[in-house]
């Protein structure tokens, strides 16, 4: 119905749903903590995406609603 | 083995249901899901070997998706990642001290969910539009005749108030479409959390929580106030499970 102002961007999804399950949601202290090798790869991750969402909008025009 | 939790969920009567739809899914790494039952609450967890556990992309996405494939049929807190447990009993521990809470959040987002809203704009052009106001409205006092060696000094204080005066403007601006967002919004009646200037772009970042079948609604408002606002961006992301709705610390 709204498909020509959902835009389909993939890339800010996913550095919206990381940043949700890594840092918002129940909290449980006094769980294990874990030896998380990668963590490091996926703030990068979340990083490079962000700047990639600022440089993206420096290039696109017009409105869009992003649609899981 | 450890337990990894990805959601507690009201489950009332429907126990039977939450059991088929596990059965069709995977945690991380294709690892089995169970449920740890409470009171018409469940705990979904999956088992996970200690220190295999990896924190990449795809493991948090594959968390996310557990998640996101139990908030369309059930009511849940989603737990952040890396929630884990030592075994079945010390979860059953800890949502038996935590019942109440956990209860009252699950009411709280009961056939809810959660939109983002991230607005954007040229932040330069912004920027030199409230810099000019700002140079319009700042009078600085008359030069003295003969001290011309401080206006170094006056040149420097009259950059600074500009810039104070520039950024107390674009405040005053951001706030102004936050009011004109949550006149827009009150007749969805959501409940929502604003942050001004995340980034140097992302003047507002705002997330609701409101019921299921309004998400039509807000679509059409933000469309509105897309055409309203035809020097931002606008981006609507969701429906999301209630992340940032969740106000609850299990000890």
């Amino acid at each position: 119905m709204y498909d020509n102002v959902i835009d389909q961007s993939k890339d800010i999804t996913i550095v919206e749903i990381l940043d949700r399950v890594l840092n918002k949601g129940v909290i449980l202290i006094g769980d294990i903590v874990v030896t998380v090798a990668d963590i490091d790869l996926v703030y990068v991750g979340v990083k490079l995406m962000l700047s990639s969402v600022e440089t993206m909008e420096q290039l696109k025009s017009g409105n869009s609603i992003v649609e899981k | 083995m450890d337990k990894m939790i990805y959601a507690i969920l009201s489950v009332k009567n429907n126990q039977e249901k939450l059991n088929l739809i596990l059965v069709g899914m995977n945690g991380i790494a294709g690892a089995n899901l169970n449920m740890v039952s409470l009171d018409g609450i469940s705990a979904v967890v999956s088992d996970i070997r200690r220190g295999e556990l990896i924190a990449d992309k795809s493991n948090a996405l594959a968390y996310a998706g557990v998640i996101e494939n139990l908030a369309q049929q059930f009511t849940l807190l989603p737990m952040r990642y890396n929630s884990l447990m030592e075994s079945t009993d010390s979860i059953i521990k800890i949502l038996k001290r935590n019942l109440n809470e956990i209860q009252l959040n699950l009411r709280k987002v009961e056939n809810k969910c959660e939109f983002g809203l991230k607005i954007f704009c040229n932040s330069e052009k912004l920027r030199a539009e409230m810099k000019a106001k700002s140079v319009a409205n700042t009078k600085t006092p008359a030069k003295p005749a003969i001290e011309n060696k401080y206006s170094v000094y006056r040149d420097y204080l009259n950059k600074k108030l500009i810039e104070h005066r520039s950024e107390e403007l674009l405040l005053t601006h951001v706030d102004k479409i936050i009011q004109d967002i949550t006149t827009h919004l009150a007749q969805l009646n959501p409940i929502h959390k604003f942050k001004k200037m995340t980034t140097a772009t992302n003047i507002i970042d705002v997330v609701f929580l409101l019921e299921k079948d309004k998400k039509e609604d807000l679509i059409h408002i933000v469309k509105d106030l897309q055409n309203q606002y035809t020097g931002l961006r606008l981006m609507l992301t969701g429906p999301w499970p209630p992340y940032n709705f969740v106000d609850i610390t299990l000890k």
